[in-house]
C-alpha cells in the first residue's frame, strides 16, 4: 500500500544487519530448559551493568569471544544500566538458572549492599560464581599544580588542609568513589568529596585546575599522566605498574592499607545446574590464557587473573572477604545507604 | 606551512579507498539511526564497536565518527516530517520545519537543512584543523560555577522558542527543570520521586519526553476532528528552496555555524545549547518574527546549521584533551584504548595521522551526506502522501518500539503515554512543548553545576560572581531576561490601561 | 486558565515531595532543595497565569477532544510497555498497531487490521531482522 519508499530503507538495513551479523547478534530469550550436556544450545548474554565503551564493558568484549569459541556457541553482549549497575544485576539475579543468562560485574557487587537500602537481590545467595576475570589497578592523581610533590606530602597536606581540599569521584558508587573513601580512612581524615557522573567529566575538571585529586583506575588516567596533564602520586596494587613505571605503590609510600583494584567477576543466577557453571569457568579460564586477551588487558593496564582465582571457590571467597570489608569502610565513613 | 602538511597528512589517509568507504557507511548508518525514533547513535556504535576492534584504529574511529555526525543529521528529518525529534536539538528544528512540511514545504525545510549543515561542517571542520588545541585550553577555564550561569542563560534564552505568553514559556521551562530531577541524587545517591521503582533511578529518557511530547500529543491534536482536519498537505509546492528562501538562509546559516562551533567546543553541555540559542538568536533579530512558529525558513536552517557545527566542533575536547563531550564519544574512547591509543593530550603528537585523517574524514563525511541527502529529498517527501491512517499507527509503533530499545526499559515507554497526554493537555491551554523540554535537558545540568560549585567554594555564593566568564554570562543573563519580560509588561499595561479607559 | 492549574498542582506535588528530602542549606544543598525551590517557582507561575487569565476575563476555550483517541492510544503504548517482555515483539507489535490504528474514529475494521499485520511486518523487520534488537519474537 504505502510504502514507495521502503526498499531504499530496507536496503540501508540490510547493510545494518549485515554487518552486526558478523558480530552474531542473535537472541533466544525462549524458555528452552538448562541441559547441561548439550550447553550451549543457544546464546548466551552476559549482561553489563555499566554503559557501554566503559572499562567493563572492554573488558567484557575482550573476552566474550574466546569464551563462546571455547564453548561451541554464540555470546552475546548486552548492556543494562543504572543505578550503579544495580538495575542489570537485578535482572540477571531474576533470570531463568539456565545459564544463557550470565553477569559480568566488578567491585560494585560486595559495595550495593552497603550503599543501597533495597537492593531486590543478595549478591551471595542470589548468584553463583562463576570465577574472577582481571584486577584493575588504581592511581592516586592530582591537579598538575597541587602543592604537594610526593604521596607522603599529599597525606600531610590534606590533613593540615582538610577544610579547603577537594576529593572528587565519578559518582556514588563507582570505583573512584570507593578509592576515595578508602583513603580518607586510612589518612584518617574526612574531605571535601565532590561526585561527577562517571570518570570523564571528573577527569575534566581535574585537567583542568578545578578540583584538587582523585583516585581512578589507570584505563582512564594514565593518558593524561604521561601527558603530564596531572600527576599521578601513586598506584593501589602491590606492584608498581607496567605503564607508569615511575609511579610507587601505596605500600612503597608508607600506605599500605591503600589497596583496592578493580575486580571483576562473572556471574550466573543462583539455581544454575553446577556443571554449566563449570563449563562457564572453564570457557573463562580458556579465554584468559588466549594470548590476544593476555595483550588486549596490557594495552588497559592490566591483566587477567591466575587461572586459580578463574573459579566458582575462588570468586566466592574474594566476594565473601571483599562484601565484609566494604561494609566496615562504607558504614565507617557514614555513608548512608539509600 | 604546518598545517598545510599536516591536512595533506590527513586527506591521504582519510582518501584511502577503505576508509572513504567506511566513513560512507558510517554516515550511512547513522542517517538510517538518526530518522528512526529512539535508536540513536550511542545504541548504534556500541553495537558496531566489537566489529571495529579488528579495522585499523583511524578506520574504526572514521566510521564510529560517522555514524555520531550523520545521526545528528538524520534526525532532522524525523522532526520535519513527521514531528517526531530524537535529540534535543531536533526538537527546535521541529518547531518551523513541521510547520513547513505541513504547508507543503517540507522539501524547502529538508534542503536549508542539509545544506546549513555542509556548511556549518565544513567550516567546524577548518575550525577544527586550525585551532583545537588552544580551543581545548578554553574549554578548560570553564568550571562548574561558569555551567551554571552558562545554563542559567540557556533557559532564559528559550523562553524565545514560545510563539505564545512568555509567562507560559518560562513556567514551562521551570517545570521541565522539575521533571528532570527525578531520578537518583547524583550527590547522596538519594532516589527522588521515584516511587519505589529503580527503573526510574536512571531518570526519565528524554527520547521518552520527546516523543510523547512532540509525536503523540501531535497526533491526539489531528485526530480531535478528523472531518475538518487538514494535517498534512495536499499538494506538496515544490521541492527546492525558492529563490528569497535561499536569501533568507544565509545569514542564519552564517550565524548558526559560528555559535554553534563556538557552543560546541564546552564538555559539560554547550552542544546542547547551540541549535536552541541559534534559534532565539535568529527569532530575535529577524523582521519577520511572527512568522517563526508557522514556518520560518530561518528557524530552521540556522539551528541545524548549528547543530552540526557543535556536532563537529565537540570532537576537540576528545581530540585534543581525550576527554569526552558526550556518550558516544566516551565509546570512542573505548575504541582508541581497545586499539592500544591511550586517549588524552598525546594523541596529536603521537599517532598524527589518525588525528589529522579523522578531521579530513569529517569533511569527506559531510560531503557524503549531502550527496546521500539531497536526493533523499524527494523520497521523503513522498513519504508524506502516506495516508494518515497508516501514517499515524506506524508512528506510534515505531516509537514505542524505538524508546523501548534505548535500555529495555518498560517505563520509557509508560513515559511516551505520561507525556503525550500532558503535552496534549499543556498545547490546548496555549502552552508549548519546546521550552519544557529545554528545561528538561538543561535542569540536571543546572542543579549538579550549582551544587557542585558551591561545594567547591566551601558553600560561599559570591563565585558566581567573582568568576569573570560567570559574572559575564550571569549579566547576559539578566539582560535577556529584561528584554525577554519587558515587552510583555509594557503590553499588559496597555490592556490594563485599555480596559479602564 | 487550566494551564495555570496544571502548573500549580504538578509544582505543588514536587514541593510536597522535597520535603520529604534532606533539604540541607542553601549553601550546602541536599537532595530536597533544588526541586523545592524549583516546584515553588512552579506554582508561583502558574498562580501567576491563573490571576492574570482572570483579570482578563478569560474562557476557558479547550475546542474538540477525541476521547477515543486519548484512550486508545494511552492503552496501547501502555499495552506495549507491559507486555513487551511477556509476550513477545510479533504479539506486542501487533495488539499495539491495530489499538493505534482504531483511533481514528473513520478507519474500517478490515483496513485496520491490514495496517496492523503490515505494519508488524514492517517492524519487525527493521528493529528485530535489521537492527537486530535483542527482543525475543515471540513470547513464553
Amino acid at each position: 500500500m504505502r510504502m514507495k519508499r521502503r526498499p531504499r530503507i530496507i536496503a540501508a538495513l540490510a547493510t545494518v544487519s549485515l554487518i552486526t551479523a558478523c558480530s552474531g547478534n542473535d537472541d533466544g530469550d525462549g524458555g528452552a530448559e538448562g541441559d547441561a550436556a548439550g550447553y550451549p544450545e543457544q546464546n548466551i548474554t552476559i549482561v553489563v551493568p555499566f554503559s557501554a565503551g566503559g572499562p567493563t564493558d572492554t573488558v567484557t568484549r575482550m573476552i566474550a569471544d574466546p569464551m563462546a569459541a571455547a564453548l561451541g556457541g554464540k555470546i552475546v553482549v548486552r548492556n543494562v544500566e543504572g543505578a550503579g549497575g544495580t538495575v542489570g544485576a537485578g535482572d540477571v539475579a531474576r533470570a531463568e538458572p539456565d545459564g544463557y543468562t550470565v553477569l559480568m560485574h566488578h567491585i560494585g557487587m560486595s559495595t550495593a549492599p552497603a550503599l543501597y537500602k533495597d537492593l531486590g537481590y543478595r549478591p551471595l545467595e542470589d548468584f553463583a560464581t562463576v570465577g574472577l576475570v582481571t584486577e584493575v589497578p588504581m592511581t592516586v592523581v592530582a591537579r598538575q599544580d597541587f602543592a604537594p610533590a610526593t604521596f607522603q606530602d599529599l597525606v600531610t597536606h590534606v590533613k593540615a588542609n582538610a577544610g579547603t581540599v577537594t576529593l572528587a569521584n565519578a559518582g556514588i558508587g563507582a570505583a573512584s568513589h570507593l578509592c576515595g573513601l578508602l583513603f580518607q580512612a586510612a589518612a584518617g581524615v574526612k574531605l571535601q568529596e565532590v561526585p561527577y557522573q562517571g570518570t570523564g567529566p571528573a577527569l575534566t575538571d581535574l585537567v583542568g585546575g578545578q578540583v584538587d585529586f582523585m583516585c581512578d583506575q589507570t584505563t582512564n588516567t594514565s593518558g593524561q599522566i604521561t601527558a603530564k596533564k596531572i600527576k599521578a602520586y601513586a598506584v593501589t596494587t602491590p606492584q608498581r605498574v607496567q605503564s607508569l613505571p615511575d609511579v610507587p605503590t601505596t605500600a612503597e609510600a608508607g600506605m599500605p592499607q591503600l589497596a583496592v583494584s578493580v575486580w571483576h567477576g562473572l556471574y550466573v543466577p543462583a539455581d544454575t545446574p553446577p556443571e554449566i557453571v563449570e563449563k562457564l569457568s572453564g570457557a573463562l579460564k580458556t579465554a584468559l590464557a588466549d594470548q590476544a586477551v593476555i595483550d588486549q588487558m596490557a594495552k588497559l593496564g592490566t591483566a587477567p587473573v591466575t587461572a586459580a582465582d578463574a573459579t566458582p571457590d575462588a570468586h566466592r571467597a574474594h566476594l565473601e572477604e571483599q562484601l565484609t570489608t566494604w561494609q566496615k569502610i562504607i558504614s565507617d565513613a557514614g555513608v548512608q545507604p539509600s | 606551512m604546518d598545517l598545510l602538511d599536516n591536512l595533506l597528512l590527513g586527506f591521504s589517509t582519510a582518501l584511502l579507498i577503505e576508509n572513504v568507504l567506511y566513513c560512507f557507511l558510517g554516515v550511512l548508518l547513522g542517517t538510517a539511526v538518526g530518522v528512526l525514533p529512539g535508536i540513536g547513535p550511542t545504541a548504534t556504535v556500541a553495537m558496531l564497536l566489537p566489529i571495529t576492534f579488528n579495522f585499523e584504529p583511524v578506520t574504526a574511529l572514521i566510521m564510529l565518527a560517522g555514524i555520531y555526525y550523520g545521526a545528528q543529521y538524520g534526525g532532522s528529518t524525523t522532526a520535519i516530517l513527521i514531528n517526531l525529534p530524537g535529540e534535543s536539538s531536533a526538537a527546535v528544528t521541529a518547531l518551523d520545519g513541521h510547520e513547513m512540511a505541513r504547508q507543503g514545504r517540507a522539501g524547502p525545510a529538508l534542503a536549508a537543512a542539509a545544506v546549513g549543515s555542509f556548511f556549518a561542517g565544513t567550516v567546524a571542520t577548518v575550525v577544527l584543523a586550525v585551532a583545537a588545541p588552544p580551543l581545548a585550553g578554553v574549554a578548560l577555564r570553564f568550571g562548574p560555577a561558569e555551567y551554571f550561569s552558562l545554563v542559567l542563560f540557556g533557559l532564559i534564552v528559550s523562553i524565545a522558542l514560545a510563539r505564545g505568553s512568555a509567562l507560559k514559556a518560562l513556567a514551562m521551562i521551570a517545570l521541565g527543570v522539575l521533571l528532570g530531577t527525578v531520578g537518583q541524587d547524583i550527590y547522596t545517591g538519594t532516589p527522588r520521586y521515584v516511587f519505589g521503582q529503580r527503573e526510574l533511578y536512571g531518570g526519565i529518557d528524554f527520547v521518552s519526553v520527546a516523543v510523547g511530547m512532540f509525536g503523540i500529543a501531535e497526533i491526539l491534536r489531528n485526530l480531535e476532528n478528523e472531518r475538518t482536519r487538514v494535517s498534512l498537505p495536499a499538494s506538496v509546492t515544490g521541492l527546492w528552496p525558492t529563490a528569497e528562501d535561499r536569501r533568507r538562509i544565509v545569514g542564519p546559516i552564517l550565524r548558526g555555524t559560528g555559535l554553534g562551533a563556538a557552543l560546541g567546543i564546552l564538555p559539560g553541555g554547550g552542544h546542547v545549547l547551540a541549535s536552541f540559542t541559534s534559534y532565539a538568536v535568529e527569532k530575535r533579530i529577524s523582521r519577520r518574527q511572527d512568522e517563526f512558529g508557522h514556518g520560518a525558513i530561518e528557524g530552521v536552517a540556522g539551528p541545524e546549521s548549528a547543530n552540526n557545527a557543535a556536532a563537529q566542533t565537540s570532537f576537540i575536547p576528545l581530540l585534543t584533551l581525550g576527554l569526552p563531550a558526550h556518550p558516544v564519544m566516551a565509546l570512542m574512547v573505548g575504541a582508541f584504548i581497545v586499539h592500544g591509543i591511550t586517549p588524552g593530550p598525546n594523541v596529536i603528537n603521537d599517532e598524527p595521522a589518525l588525528f589529522w585523517g579523522l578531521i579530513a574524514s569529517m569533511w569527506i563525511g559531510n560531503v557524503l551526506l549531502v550527496l546521500l541527502n539531497l536526493p533523499l529529498i524527494g523520497i521523503w517527501v513522498r513519504m508524506l502522501r502516506i495516508p494518515y491512517q497508516v501514517l499515524f499507527p506506524m508512528i506510534i509503533l515505531f516509537a514505542a518500539v524505538g524508546t523501548y530499545s534505548l535500555n529495555f526499559n518498560a517505563y520509557d515507554v509508560y513515559a511516551i503515554a505520561f507525556f503525550g497526554l500532558l503535552g496534549y493537555v499543556l498545547i490546548k491551554c496555549g502552552c508549548e512543548p519546546a521550552p519544557l523540554l529545554l528545561g528538561f535537558v538543561l535542569g540536571p545540568l543546572l542543579e549538579e553545576n550549582l551544587r557542585r560549585a558551591l561545594i567547591i567554594s566551601r558553600g560561599d555564593p559570591s563565585v558566581f560572581l567573582t568568576r569573570p566568564i560567570s559574572a559575564v554570562l550571569l549579566l547576559l543573563a539578566a539582560a535577556a531576561l529584561v528584554i525577554t519580560v519587558l515587552p510583555a509588561i509594557r503590553e499588559r499595561r496597555d490592556t490594563v490601561f485599555t480596559e479602564e479607559e | 486558565m487550566l494551564a495555570g492549574g496544571i502548573f500549580v498542582v504538578i509544582g505543588g506535588a514536587f514541593v510536597i515531595g522535597a520535603l520529604g528530602y534532606d533539604r540541607g542549606t542553601a549553601l550546602r544543598m541536599g537532595p530536597g532543595y533544588f526541586p523545592l525551590v524549583v516546584g515553588a517557582i512552579v506554582v508561583v507561575l502558574g498562580l501567576a497565569i491563573v490571576i492574570k487569565g482572570l483579570i482578563a476575563g478569560e474562557v476557558a476555550a479547550f475546542g474538540p477532544v477525541s476521547w477515543r483517541a486519548v484512550a486508545v492510544i494511552t492503552a496501547a503504548v501502555v499495552f506495549f510497555g507491559f507486555f513487551i517482555r511477556r509476550l513477545g515483539f510479533v504479539p506486542t507489535s501487533l495488539v499495539t498497531a491495530l489499538l493505534a490504528a482504531l483511533a481514528s474514529k473513520r478507519v474500517r475494521p478490515l483496513v485496520a487490521v491490514s495496517v496492523a499485520v503490515g505494519l508488524t511486518t514492517t517492524a519487525t523487520l527493521i528493529f528485530v531482522i535489521g537492527l537486530q534488537l535483542r527482543i525475543p519474537l515471540w513470547g513464553l
